[in-house]
């Protein structure tokens, strides 16, 4: 066996050598009195090494509760984090209104999803389309009333539900007897549920070397703004997606999807079938089931579609930041990369 | 979930505040990061909790050295007040105070690369996740750790070396 390298060397002596590896150095070193030596100098380089860290260590202090429980949008966390004093100031203030309006409190969050307008609309919507004959549809959305597809707009249905449910019992007669506030809620609730439905599932945090393989090239960005973490993602009818987190400030995260379509042209199966899953066929009694309890989900922007990868800008924003984001968005250059 | 995030707040959050620290160089901001990537691990639920979070570590350092910089050209003016109200700290710390300093200063030598690579490994972080971390092979990280190891040690000899001879 040749000299083992000062690389060897150091992995032997961290322990990060495979065994047959350490084995052969092993044996080298127990013939070769020019590397014996270098071993002993490289373990002292390295315990000074180490010395010299330790001397740049932060002040030990105790390390603060963990709490997981009571974290669940990113806004919420950052102000947490960000501000300790105000949110305990804040929890003793809910505390005391909580106590003070006693159980009210809890249904407000949902019932103020839906303005007055909202509830109007969704009046209107109730008595033109929660027809009779629409009942038998229950999470089957492949034999949904086609009729109805020209009657709304409703954004949400404009995309795949691929996990429609089957519900137990159907209960959209109830809806249409319950107070128009109600269902204004439920149908505000439904269209976040969809939209998170069709949210691009995030996998794990990757780095740039990574994204621009998976994507076969540069993902694009909004410039300007840092890059907080590339991570791999997951859609339907897409073969590769990549979601870029970039931080507009101290406390609004957005995301920029990269997502290269898969050999189906699903976009236009998803189109299609689409309509069975509207609020004016489903039940939007069961949305409720459909809707995680945190309240506020992320806007979408409209979705520009190019030839040849799909991009889109979510994040808490109005949908006109979105899309001027949006327009803004060019692909990383090497020089701007994280 | 939680509770394996919980176990690892337990295992690494003292190692993610050193690896902040040597990036900031603040203490009390490297606990803020720190504790803003546990955070965000909570909401995200990474796979891979422990690397993940020395990524979104790294990448936040990062934007806050930027941010940093910004500011320091603000405070320069401030600076120039005397501190004369202080009490005069003990000699250790002092002493202490100067080490860190010439470390700080003997890291900031190192290339980036290399820096990043060995406070991962002071970290407690594997070949395997260093690798994973920093796009380099897995077989390049000793080579690297040796090279970075180096440098450190002699960039702070040097220094030291050449404090006395301007002393003495």
């Amino acid at each position: 066996m040749s000299h083992v390298d000062d690389g060897m060397l150091h992995a032997y002596l961290d322990g990060e050598l495979a065994p047959v590896d350490a084995r052969g150095v092993d044996a080298h070193v127990a013939q070769c009195p020019d590397c014996r030596r270098r071993l002993d100098e490289e373990r002292a380089l390295i315990a000074r090494a180490t010395e010299l860290l330790a001397l740049a260590t932060p002040p030990d202090r105790q390390v603060p509760p963990f709490r997981a429980g009571d974290v669940k949008a990113p806004t919420r966390v950052w102000w947490r984090v960000r501000l300790p004093l105000a949110w305990a100031a804040t929890v003793a203030l809910a505390l005391g209104i909580g106590s003070y309006l006693g159980r009210e409190a809890a249904p407000a969050p949902q019932a103020e999803m839906a303005t007055d307008s909202a509830a109007a609309r969704a009046r209107s919507l109730a008595r033109r389309e929660f027809r009779p004959e629409a009942r038998g549809t229950v999470g089957t959305p492949a034999v949904a009333a086609p009729g109805s597809a020209a009657v709304s707009p409703a954004p949400g249905g404009a995309r795949a539900d691929n996990i429609a449910r089957p519900r137990p019992e159907p209960v959209e007669s109830k809806a249409e007897g319950e107070r128009p506030r109600e269902l204004a809620a439920k149908i505000a609730a439904y269209k976040a549920a969809s939209d998170e439905r069709d949210a691009w599932q995030k996998g794990d945090a990757i780095s740039l070397d990574s994204a621009r393989h998976v994507l076969g090239g540069d993902p694009v960005v909004v410039p300007g703004v840092p890059v907080e973490a590339f991570y791999l993602g997951r859609g339907v009818g897409y073969s590769a997606v990549v979601i870029v987190q970039q931080a507009l400030d101290s406390s609004t995260m957005i995301e920029v999807i990269n997502a290269r379509p898969g050999s189906l042209l699903l976009d236009q199966v998803v189109v299609s079938g689409a309509a069975a899953v509207r609020p004016d066929s489903g039940r939007p009694t069961e949305s409720r089931q459909l809707v995680p309890k945190s309240a506020p989900r992320p806007l979408r922007a409209a979705v520009q579609a190019s030839p040849n990868l799909f991009r889109d800008v979510r994040g808490p924003l109005s949908a006109d930041s979105l899309a001027a984001l949006r327009r803004r968005l060019q692909p990383l250059g090497p020089a701007t990369g994280p | 979930m939680p509770e394996d995030l919980a176990a690892i707040y337990r295992t690494t959050y003292r190692a993610l505040v050193r690896f902040l620290y040597r990036k900031v160089w603040d203490a009390e901001r490297a606990e803020d990061l720190a504790q803003e990537a546990f955070a965000r691990a909570v909401v995200h639920k990474p796979d891979n909790a422990r690397g993940w979070l020395f990524i979104v570590a790294a990448n936040m350092a990062r934007d806050d050295a930027r941010r940093a910089a910004r500011e320091r050209r603000h405070l320069t003016l401030l600076k120039a007040e005397p501190q004369a109200s202080e009490p005069a700290a003990a000699d250790d710390a002092l002493h202490a105070e100067s080490e860190r300093t010439h470390v700080r200063a003997a890291l900031e030598q190192l290339t980036p690369r290399d820096r990043e690579v060995l406070l991962l490994w002071d970290s407690g972080l594997s070949y395997e996740e260093i690798a994973a971390q920093t796009g380099l092979a897995r077989g390049a990280i000793g080579t690297t750790l040796a090279r970075a190891r180096r440098r450190l040690v002699d960039v702070y000899e040097a220094g030291q070396r050449g404090e006395h001879v301007a002393r003495g």
